[in-house]
């Protein structure tokens, strides 16, 4: 057993001093006015911080827009991916050119290639098809209110790239289902949508759970990309970006910590659903 | 099974072709801008380039110090790119091969040893996903001053593994659980010590899985520039996704989207080359398990 | 080659005590057999054998060496699993040389000795395939080829068998003893088929809930079973058992159960004269059950009404009930009955058994 705990050491060791330790603190800093623009430091004020918040109708403008950015992005991924990976499943001619190419969104590094989304849908400079694009983005702005075309496009590009790992895990999901069960499926009933419904999405169930689950957090970091390359130009406020305006701009530690560590008991719950789904308890086995 | 009529294999095949389009286009799109000269991004039809030319990526590698032209009145700041690129590779392959071992480490623990309570380590460990990174940067910046590792690239190499760990050792640790007892217990009783059973049988005939990891990870760990951008601060010890968000896109547009592109070639490529390993790897890791 | 003493083994899980006060001495170049039911504590005392299980309690010496606490690798053993344990990721040929490359033997040797063992096992044109490219039979030769190259003291099997096809089990059954004979490496083989133990071993251990139950030669263990569970644990189909009475003076014992009546032989009179007025179990294989013609005994003989009718070819196995007793009987494939039949069945006399309620051990 002392083997197994040195074993766990360097990871255990990697995500408390990364993860557990600054989320520790930022749970501290959330019950104090901390604020590097006071000259004493953190004071306890208890749950001052999350009284304002509840009561501010800013924060709850952002919980809307987060909670809607996360299911619409999700359930598209989802749709995506599972689309994918059903072309996927059976093999025909040039599958190997559909499969890297549905695997590129992904494997393109998002970092650079969110930049150059970016600067597609909002091109910084006069180029051939900036007028276009302004066109559109006024469009949308007019329709939608300020930043909504931003916004929107780091919706696109989550969405884009998120169904490209989808699609792959799935495909990998149902490569792990054993064959007769959808051949058993196959004569159970003819309607093809049927089959998907009672057979397909039970049997991949815990892939599903698990993509759902990924695809949550990775929705988050996009977002936080976006705003921090265009200096805050998202004018839509998202609870992660609101925090960190309030964190960096506003030098409010105290209230931007009560403000992002709300996102984790949201998080915390959907993965707590979802734990049921790809981490069945212990019982099953031998 | 009959075969499938004339127009459902159409349809498929328009399927398809939409699928691969969608995926593709945006790449393509940015590929073609790298091609072009200033001239043709403005005045040319953006979906094609008539006049190739790799003089962005040339100039991206221009040595410091030599005299650049200027758009106006405003100097081109050079860039330097080799610096950067080497920073990326050594940050990267660094990040990777961390996340691995430590990965395989513990995921070697909690499949195999399965210590007490091994089921919720293993959940706990993945949990920490529900903490996005985002909302850390101001206490993990006093971690990082405390470690004295403010403004250098080291600290990447601390921050970069954790993003990835949760999934790797997810996976792994799904693999090595189902992986018969058996096949390590025969190498025991044929001479093997544990470590020797370890690296030269459970290592060896773990390498799909061991692909789909070190896959996963570095596309995560590619996916940053976010964390890059914000903890590495002077210009030399920027990574390429950190240094390419610093260029003034106004002045060198093309000069930014080719050092995306130079920047995604070699992790595309070897992504592509492992493509079918990572697939593979994560089904053995979800058969049985996940 | 060496023999195998096993002195008070023990082994206790958190909760299970898996392997009770074993004690059992191999002989050199024997083969011997543990069989059970599973959960009765065989793979468990092989695997502590081999060193893969801690021992509780107890002692294990292989030749004149106590191995309790030696590590696997350095028993001298080899080891042949169930789902054969072949190593995906090296060919057969790297498969069989692991063993011989850890103990550092030169090359030549190497290659000598895994041809040598190629050819016996008759896998020469295997050497170069990966285990997946292997049919089931092919991978169990391939294991086993993989644990006679290094010339061991033991051989260990743990079901090697239980993954194959009926046919295929036969055939490797008959390959095993044989290799063996060649061989003449002492082996521990372990199985929950009786039909297996019955034909390999030289002697045979039967095990039940961790307690060794009986260690006998195959017939012996057949003829004499020490107590009811062996009984009805060696032979298929099983031995009847019926409840019964013991009634009568002592010169004319009868067995009297439900819808069955029968004179005690005088062989088993004896034994039997302190039982009268108990209730016993009564034993009767199916082979030493016929149709009663003339010549038997009218003390031997009881009616039954035909339930169920197995012909087989070479014989026809009847289910019978006598009363509220089902019995199996094996007959002559000559016989012609119908389901709901009566039918008078009589008993070999000189072969039934008779086991204590309470014990269950063989009066």
């Amino acid at each position: 057993m002392a083997t197994a705990y040195l074993l766990l050491a360097p990871a255990t060791v990697l995500l408390l001093g990364m993860l557990a330790y600054p989320l520790g603190w930022e749970v501290w800093i959330s019950f104090t006015d901390f604020s590097p623009l006071n000259d004493h430091g953190p004071r306890f004020v208890g749950l001052e911080n999350y009284r304002h918040l509840l009561a501010d109708a800013e924060f709850w403008r952002a919980v809307v827009v987060t909670v809607g950015f996360a299911a619409a992005t999700t359930l598209a991924k989802l749709a995506l991916g599972v689309a994918f990976a059903l072309l996927l499943a059976r093999p025909f001619r040039g599958r190997t050119l559909v499969f890297l190419a549905i695997f590129l969104p992904w494997a393109y590094p998002a970092s650079v290639s969110v930049i150059g989304w970016y600067w597609t849908l909002s091109p910084p400079i006069p180029t051939a098809y900036s007028p276009f694009m302004g066109t559109l983005k006024y469009t949308v702005d007019g329709a939608l209110g300020g930043g909504a075309w931003a916004f929107l496009s780091v919706t696109l590009f989550n969405i884009w790239r998120g169904s490209s790992f989808i699609g792959v895990f799935l495909l990998a999901g149902i490569n792990a289902v054993p064959p007769e069960l959808f051949e058993c499926a196959l004569l159970e009933s003819r309607s093809a949508w049927r089959r998907f419904w009672l057979v397909t999405v039970p049997l991949l169930r815990p892939f599903l759970a698990l993509a759902v689950f990924l695809s949550l957090t990775t929705a988050f970091a996009d977002l936080a990309n976006v705003w921090l390359l265009t200096a805050g130009r998202v004018v839509f406020p998202v609870v992660g970006t609101q925090a960190y305006w309030l964190a960096i701009k506003g030098g409010q530690f105290g209230p931007a910590s009560a403000l992002s560590l709300m996102l984790v008991p949201f998080l915390l719950a959907v993965l707590a659903l979802l734990f049921r789904a790809f981490d069945p308890p212990a019982e099953a086995r031998a | 099974m009959n075969p499938r009529p004339w127009w459902r294999r159409a349809g498929h095949a328009g399927l398809l072709l939409v699928a691969t389009v969608y995926c593709v286009f945006p790449i393509y799109f940015m590929f073609v801008q790298s091609l072009k000269t200033a001239q043709e991004d403005v005045f040319g039809n953006p979906f094609i380039v008539t006049n190739p030319t790799l003089e962005n990526f040339e100039e991206l590698f221009e040595r410091k110090g030599q005299p650049r032209n200027f758009v106006g009145r405003a100097l081109r700041r050079d860039y330097p790119f080799f610096v950067w690129l080497e920073n990326t590779i050594v940050i990267f392959g660094g990040s990777v091969a961390i996340t691995l071992a430590a990965g395989v480490a513990a995921a070697y623990a909690l499949g195999r040893l399965q210590p007490p309570g091994f089921r919720w380590w293993r959940r706990a460990i993945f949990a920490t996903y529900v903490v996005p990174h985002t909302i850390l940067f101001v206490p993990l910046y006093q971690v990082i001053i405390r470690l004295g590792l403010d403004d250098n690239p080291v600290v990447l190499l601390l921050v970069y593994p954790t993003m990835a760990l949760p999934f790797c050792v997810w996976i792994l640790s799904a693999y090595f659980q189902n992986l018969p007892r058996e096949i390590e217990e025969s190498a025991l009783v044929e001479g093997a010590s544990r470590a020797a059973a370890f690296y030269r049988i459970v290592l060896p005939m773990s390498r799909p899985v061991l692909i789909a990891a070190g896959i996963f990870a570095l596309g995560t760990i590619a996916s940053d520039f976010m964390i890059a951008s914000v903890f590495l601060l002077s210009e030399h010890n920027q990574t390429i996704p950190a240094g390419l968000a610093t260029m003034e896109v106004a002045l060198d547009e093309l000069l930014a989207v080719a050092g995306i592109n130079l920047m995604a070639i070699p992790v595309v490529l070897l992504c592509a080359v492992f493509a079918r390993g990572y697939v593979r790897g994560l089904t053995a890791a979800m058969i049985e398990g996940a | 080659m060496a023999q195998v003493l096993l002195k008070d083994l023990n082994k206790k899980y958190d909760e299970v005590h898996a392997v009770k006060d074993v004690n059992l001495h191999i002989r050199d170049k024997e083969f011997i057999v543990l069989v059970g039911p599973s959960g009765c504590g065989k793979s468990t005392t092989l695997r502590m054998v081999a060193g893969l299980e801690e021992i509780t309690a107890g002692e294990i010496a292989i030749g004149d060496r106590v191995v309790n606490d030696l590590p696997p690798k350095d028993r001298d053993i080899a080891m042949v699993f169930q789902n054969y344990a072949l190593y995906p990721h090296m060919t057969v040929y790297d498969n069989m040389a692991f063993g011989l490359k850890m103990r550092k033997f030169p090359k030549a040797e190497i290659q000598k000795r895994v041809q040598d063992a190629a050819e016996i096992l008759g896998i020469q044109d295997l050497l170069k395939r990966k285990p997946r490219q292997l049919s089931g039979g092919q991978r169990q030769r391939v294991a086993v080829g993989r644990a006679i190259v290094r010339h061991p003291q033991v051989f260990l099997f743990d079901e090697p068998l239980s993954n194959l096809d009926a046919k295929l089990r036969v055939q490797m059954r008959v390959e095993l003893k044989r290799l063996h004979d060649r061989l003449e490496t002492t082996a521990i083989y372990v199985t929950h088929d009786q039909v297996e133990a019955m034909t390999l071993g030289d002697r045979v251990v039967v095990m039940k809930d961790g307690w060794i139950q009986q260690v006998g030669e195959p017939l012996e263990l057949y003829t004499k079973p020490s107590n009811r569970f062996v009984a009805g644990f060696i032979g298929s189909p099983a031995m009847n058992f019926v409840d019964v009475g013991i009634q009568g003076s002592d010169s004319s014992l009868t067995a009297q159960g439900t819808g069955i009546r029968l004179a005690i032989p005088p062989v088993n009179a004896s034994q039997l004269g302190p039982y009268k007025g108990q209730r016993v179990t009564l034993g009767i294989r199916p082979e030493d059950l016929h149709i009663a013609a003339g010549g038997d005994q009218a003390g031997y003989v009881f009616d039954a009404v035909v339930d169920v009718v197995e012909p087989l070819g070479s014989e026809i196995l009847l289910d019978v009930k006598a009363g509220p007793n089902s019995l199996v009987a094996r007959v002559e494939p000559t016989v012609r009955l119908k389901v709901h039949d009566g039918v008078r069945l009589a008993v070999n006399p000189d072969r039934l058994h008779f086991f204590d309620m309470t014990s269950e051990k063989a009066i």
